[in-house]
């Protein structure tokens, strides 16, 4: 059973069952709490009935500098996927799937272009995870992981999803109202 | 301003370039001897200001005082200072200037120059600078002119800045009662200006004044709650624009949950119904995603509302109605159909016509056949038994028949699938295990029967076993039962290849029903007050060490199961087996953020059961240092302004709640005198007074210190009756409030009695210092004994202390009382015997029991199978405070012997040394504890000689298993089951191997402790 809700700095006391997972990295206080300061409501949680938290996801809205806009590289307005996880016990019930929507749906009143998030080039399971909620490669960048990398490959992917700003905004610039995106799934 | 190298600010575009690249090299007597150069011939105090500022970064400690005493001349002087100056100074007084002093220097100041220039862009920055200090009064100042100043603009972040800072201080210790309530009003008429704004504008838009974004309007809701009355919050809740239900249309679902919440607080069920109802009706229409309102705890309020209805039956009836319309929608993901089907079951739990537990009705209840409906949809998931455990717990004896012999049964021959069987099987396992945990599988027995007296109060309902809590019955055939499929699982390849596709591996499962019902039948229970035993002592090591053989072999096939690493780290440190309990503990990778919920699993009362650890070549303490002094290093919440910045109201209200909690954690506390305490066993140099250190800054008597400890990921199979898991598996009771204090005030009084004044210290005036030593002294003990008595004889004190730390913190507050008494006692005065020789017989008598206790446990053996050498082993704790207690009163009596002889040396008449009488107690008690400490020694030495003997293996294996001759029927069926799981006793023999050595290397460590 589960609830959604956005984070709260307490739920800290409440991570084991997401955090002494293996895969789930665990980072220092300040950064949970830079999120919740700057984006809470893109930091949402799911709890159990005890209040353990069995999955969350933070993100965050950002776009490149002003001095890149005319860079091939440069990001408008977006909201971007920094982690997600799940508790073991809590898996493919979809509650990875239910907090990117709510995400999603964050960005949405945010007035984000798309969201977008990195993943390693062989984590195909999340690859597809993504993809089956309508993400697509936009890029590939190499190297990303560096040398300490396990992954041969050490790239990652950028993944992207329109949101309905962006959809709004590519139907402006179909009509000739806002200049042509660039990028676009690979 | 800006800054530069080194951290140090850029002076002002103005000033030359020779004195300015003095200032960016640090020379600072150059930039001393330019500026005042500079100050003559132009006249502007700011060269005056670089000059301090310079002399502040000065060795001599007058120097360093400058930039204090200006700042000082600046507040006394009422002119409104200017700004760079400002800057500059509050840089130059940055390592000595304390929050409080700021709070009274340069945060008015700052105040001061907003109010003088409330548009400058430089506000902002004051502001920012107050609350780095945490200054709320100057803060909440600055805000409420920032708000004036641009109250026209359309800028609201300042007005919300004001209102969240009112708010802040009006809880805030820097606010003194009084004012407290004239703020506390004040916010609370300002956040109503704002909502009646929105209520009665058409269209609220961005440079009203009124409540717009989600973050305003929880600002709102959450200040309502806090200060304003609930009738009020209530007609507010009613708003049609700021209301939860109009706010969930907006996808603010954090506004509904906090209504919800109010409501649930005041019992307001019909609200609660009411609410959930609409929010439900507007996810079935789509007005809201159903995310917004899908969660179970929406849907388990609805249904409880509903059965507190005066209406109950159609309230329950719309309930299921709304329940059968989310069933039919195509959309529900996996989750929420889980959600669903839990309502379904806790609906069943709520019917005005479900039976009570003591009906002779058929089991097959609603209640039952609903249990059931829901396990078949979901008896493979992980979750299933933690989802069911409680509305088992609650089913009546007769349910819980049905439950077991007639719904899982069925349910088991329909499962065609190998796989399916044994997941269901071994849930069934864990049912059973719950069940001889539940009150409803018991009935009283009467003590008489025909005329016979017995031992036996309760009979097992399930097995007719008469019995004593559990049922042994029961566990044994569980065990029997758990063996049997898991050796199911293991002789079958098909089953083996299955595994990986699973929710979880079932053999995990097995192994811990396996391991708790043979906990149980050892005899371990909680420990949660002074007077329980050592933790092993009453407990059958046989079967206590098969139970961690079984899960042990389970977790090298599954090493990455949490749960099992978690119980058995548990264990091993009950075993006295810390540094493979260590090896355990590692790769779980308790790091950064989440030590303190879950380093005291592993860390609490460490340096008591195994200080060889901290002869590692990292600092054990390291991570959690580092941790406590990255997150609290400043007195303002971490990230705070980011939150400011952001307009996250929620956020900055919720972030300084949790910074207050994480400086009272008592992990904290932990962490710090543990640490201590080792470094104090090996010898080693405590650098600072546990009172001086900055995370202990704020903490006082009064200070309610907080336990935080996360077990969420035990499996707890107990029912919601009886304690938890986790209570079953500790050394003693769990962090609290009151141990954490009674351990500060100890560390302060050895800070005290260890203190030694530096070699070079030569006081200018000896008989003025010494009259001041003797006050501080004098005080410090008063106070000391005060608190610790206090502490001490709290109601739940007893509750929160092992045995041992109960005598230790009994004997160090007497200590304080004694060597209080005796250096009041000089030859002049009369002497206080009765007094001292009460509390020298307290100290004896306390230390005496607690000797005994060492001793008995060392010399005697309650189970024939089993040497002293077992317990002693599992029980370092009690000797560790033994010493720690004996040297308490060694130290003491060495401090009061010191003091008589500086007194001596200081006044040669003898009128100042202390009575003699004093004296020869406090010498006694030394003789006493140095006695004892010898004992400790030759305990150690002792340890040390028996782990060298050979034959630890047979021994070992003879202690698990048991050597045939006199064991029980019963233990054997056990015992054989164990055997099964883990390969007989030669698949336990590298286990034993890793105990043994583990046992050797922790007795290694006592012996480098020192002993005096």
């Amino acid at each position: 059973m589960a609830n959604f809700r956005q984070f709260r700095p307490d739920d800290l006391n409440k991570f084991s069952k997401c955090n002494l997972d293996p895969f789930t990295e665990t980072y220092e206080l300040g950064f949970y709490l830079q999120y919740h300061a700057k984006w809470p409501s893109l930091f949402q949680v799911a709890e159990d009935q005890h209040g353990n938290i069995i999955g969350y996801i933070m993100g965050k809205l950002e776009s490149s500098p002003d001095y890149y806009k005319f860079s091939e590289h440069y990001l408008p307005w977006h909201a971007h996927i920094t982690a997600v996880t799940v508790a073991p016990e809590a898996r493919r019930l979809g509650i990875g799937k239910m907090l990117t929507e709510q995400l999603e749906a964050a960005a949405d009143a945010n007035d984000a272009w798309f969201v977008d998030l990195f993943v390693r080039s062989t984590n195909h399971k999340a690859i597809q995870f993504y993809k089956s909620m309508g993400y697509s490669i936009f890029r590939t960048v190499k190297d990303y992981y560096g040398d300490h990398s396990s992954d041969p490959t050490k790239s990652s992917r950028i993944l992207r999803h329109a949101q309905a700003h962006e959809e709004r905004r590519q139907e402006g610039a179909r009509s000739g109202k806002w200049r042509e995106v660039r990028g676009g799934p690979e | 301003m800006s800054y530069g190298r080194y951290g140090r600010p850029a002076l002002k575009n103005s000033v030359d370039v020779q004195l300015q690249t003095a200032f960016t090299d640090g020379n600072w007597n150059t930039v001393i001897r330019l500026a005042d150069k500079r100050f003559k011939t132009l006249k502007d105090p700011y060269y005056e200001a670089i000059k301090i500022a310079a002399e502040s970064q000065l060795d001599g400690t007058i120097e360093r005082c400058t930039a204090l005493i200006a700042i000082d001349e600046l507040v006394k002087s009422k002119a409104v200072p200017d700004y760079d100056t400002v800057e500059l100074l509050e840089w130059a007084a940055r390592d000595y200037l304390y929050d409080t002093e700021y709070a009274e220097t340069l945060g008015p100041l700052r105040a001061r120059w907003v109010k003088a220039n409330p548009k400058s862009k430089f506000s902002v920055k004051c502001l920012q600078s107050c609350l780095e200090y945490w200054d709320l009064v100057s803060a909440q100042q600055i805000a409420t002119t920032l708000d004036k100043a641009f109250a026209n603009s359309g800028d609201r972040q300042y007005m919300f800045w004001s209102i969240t800072l009112t708010y802040l201080l009006s809880i805030s210790p820097q606010c003194s009662e009084a004012s407290k309530k004239v703020y506390s009003l004040l916010v609370v008429k300002q956040l109503e200006r704002a909502a009646d704004i929105t209520e009665n504008s058409e269209k609220v838009e961005s440079k009203d004044r009124g409540l717009l974004q989600e973050e305003e309007i929880s600002l709102y809701y959450r200040v309502m709650l806090s200060h304003g009355s609930k009738e009020d919050f209530v007609s507010r809740m009613e708003s049609s624009k700021l209301g939860p239900l109009a706010q969930l249309k907006e996808g603010r679902k954090d506004l509904f949950y906090q209504a919800l919440n109010a409501y649930e607080s005041w019992s307001e069920w019909d609200r609660i119904y009411d609410l959930c109802r609409q929010a439900l009706r507007l996810g079935l229409d789509g007005a809201t995603p159903t995310f917004s309102v899908c969660d179970y705890k929406v849907w388990k309020k609805f249904a409880l509302a509903a059965s507190k209805s005066r209406d109950q039956e159609t309230a329950l009836a719309e309930v299921q109605s709304i329940l059968k319309e989310f069933i039919a929608l195509k959309t529900n993901t996996a989750m929420y159909k889980k959600n669903i089907a839990l309502t379904l079951l806790d609906t069943a739990f709520h019917q005005p016509t479900a039976p009570g537990s003591s009906g002779n009705e058929s089991g097959l209840t609603p209640r039952v056949i609903q249990i059931g409906l829901y396990l078949d949809s979901y008896f493979d998931k992980l979750s299933a038994f933690d989802d069911v455990k409680d509305f088992v717990a609650e089913l009546g004896f007769e349910e819980v028949k049905g439950l077991m012999e007639e719904v899982l049964p069925k349910m088991l021959e329909e499962k065609s699938e190998k796989s399916s069987q044994v997941i269901l099987k071994s849930l069934i396992c864990k049912l059973r295990y719950l069940l001889t945990t539940c009150t409803q599988t018991l009935s009283h027995n009467p003590s008489v029967v025909d005329g016979q007296e017995h031992d036996k109060p309760y009979q097992c309902r399930l097995c007719s076993a008469l019995i004593t809590l559990p049922c042994e019955s029961c566990l044994r055939s569980v065990v029997a039962e758990a063996a049997q499929i898991y050796q199911q699982i293991v002789d079958d390849s098909e089953l083996l290849a299955a595994i990986p596709r699973l929710d979880k591996d079932p053999r995990i499962d097995l192994a811990l029903v396996m391991g708790n019902s043979i906990l149980k039948l050892s005899g371990l229970r909680p420990r949660t007050s002074d007077v329980a035993p050592a933790p092993l002592r009453d407990v059958n090591p046989s079967l206590f060490l098969q139970a961690v053989l079984v899960l042990d072999t389970q977790l090298k096939v599954t090493p990455g199961d949490v749960a099992l690493r978690l119980l058995l780290a548990q264990l091993y440190l009950l075993l006295g087996c810390a540094s493979y309990a260590y090896q355990i503990w590692t790769p779980l990778d308790v790091k950064r953020t989440i030590q303190d919920s879950l380093s005291p699993l592993f860390f609490d009362r460490i340096s008591s059961l195994s200080p060889g650890l901290f002869t590692g070549t990292r600092p054990l303490m390291e991570p959690l240092r580092s941790y406590y002094n990255n997150s609290l290093h400043s007195s303002c919440p971490l990230r705070i302004w980011d939150a400011f910045g952001s307009g996250s109201y929620s956020s900055i209200l919720e972030m300084t709640e949790f910074d207050s909690k994480l400086r009272r954690s008592c992990t904290l506390m932990m962490s710090i005198v543990e640490e201590r305490r080792a470094t104090r066993a090996f010898g080693g140099k405590i650098e600072c007074e546990i009172g001086d250190l900055a995370l202990t800054d704020n903490i006082d008597d009064t200070t309610i210190l907080l336990n935080k400890t996360d077990y969420g990921s035990f499996v707890n199979l107990e029912s919601p009756q009886g304690p938890p898991i986790q209570e079953f598996l500790r050394i003693g009771p769990e962090l609290s409030n009151e141990r954490a204090h009674l351990s500060f005030l100890a560390e302060q009084y050895l800070d005290l009695i260890h203190h030694k004044p530096p070699k070079d210290h030569r006081p200018y005036k000896p008989s003025e210092a010494s009259i001041k030593e003797r006050a501080y002294t004098f005080e410090t003990l008063s106070q000391l004994n005060n608190s610790l008595t206090s502490f001490i004889h709290r109601p739940t004190t007893p509750a929160a202390l092992t045995s041992p730390e109960a005598t230790y913190y009994t004997v160090v507050s007497l200590l304080s009382a004694a060597v209080l008494t005796a250096l009041s006692s000089t030859r002049a005065d009369p002497y206080p015997a009765e007094t001292m020789s009460v509390l020298t017989s307290s100290i004896r008598t306390a230390f005496t029991g607690l000797r005994t206790r060492f001793t008995s446990s060392s010399t005697s053996s309650s189970s024939p199978g089993v040497d002293e050498t077992f317990y002693s082993l599992s029980d370092m704790h009690t000797l560790s405070y033994v010493r720690e207690t004996a040297l308490a009163m060694r130290h003491s009596a060495a401090f009061v012997q010191a003091w008589n002889d500086r007194e001596l040396a200081r006044d040669r008449s003898g009128k100042s040394t202390l009575h003699k009488d004093g004296l020869a107690e406090m010498k006694a008690l030394d003789a006493m504890a140095a006695k004892t400490v010898t004992e400790v020694k030759g305990h150690i030495q002792k340890l040390k000689e028996a782990l060298g003997q050979g034959g630890w293996l047979d021994k070992m294996l003879d202690w698990t298993f048991g050597g045939e001759k006199g064991e029980k029927e019963e233990d054997e069926k056990v015992r054989k089951a164990v055997e099964d799981v883990v390969g007989g006793r030669e698949g336990a023999e590298e286990w034993v191997g890793k105990v043994v050595e583990s046992w050797g290397q922790g007795v290694k460590g006592w012996g480098l402790v020192k002993m005096e």
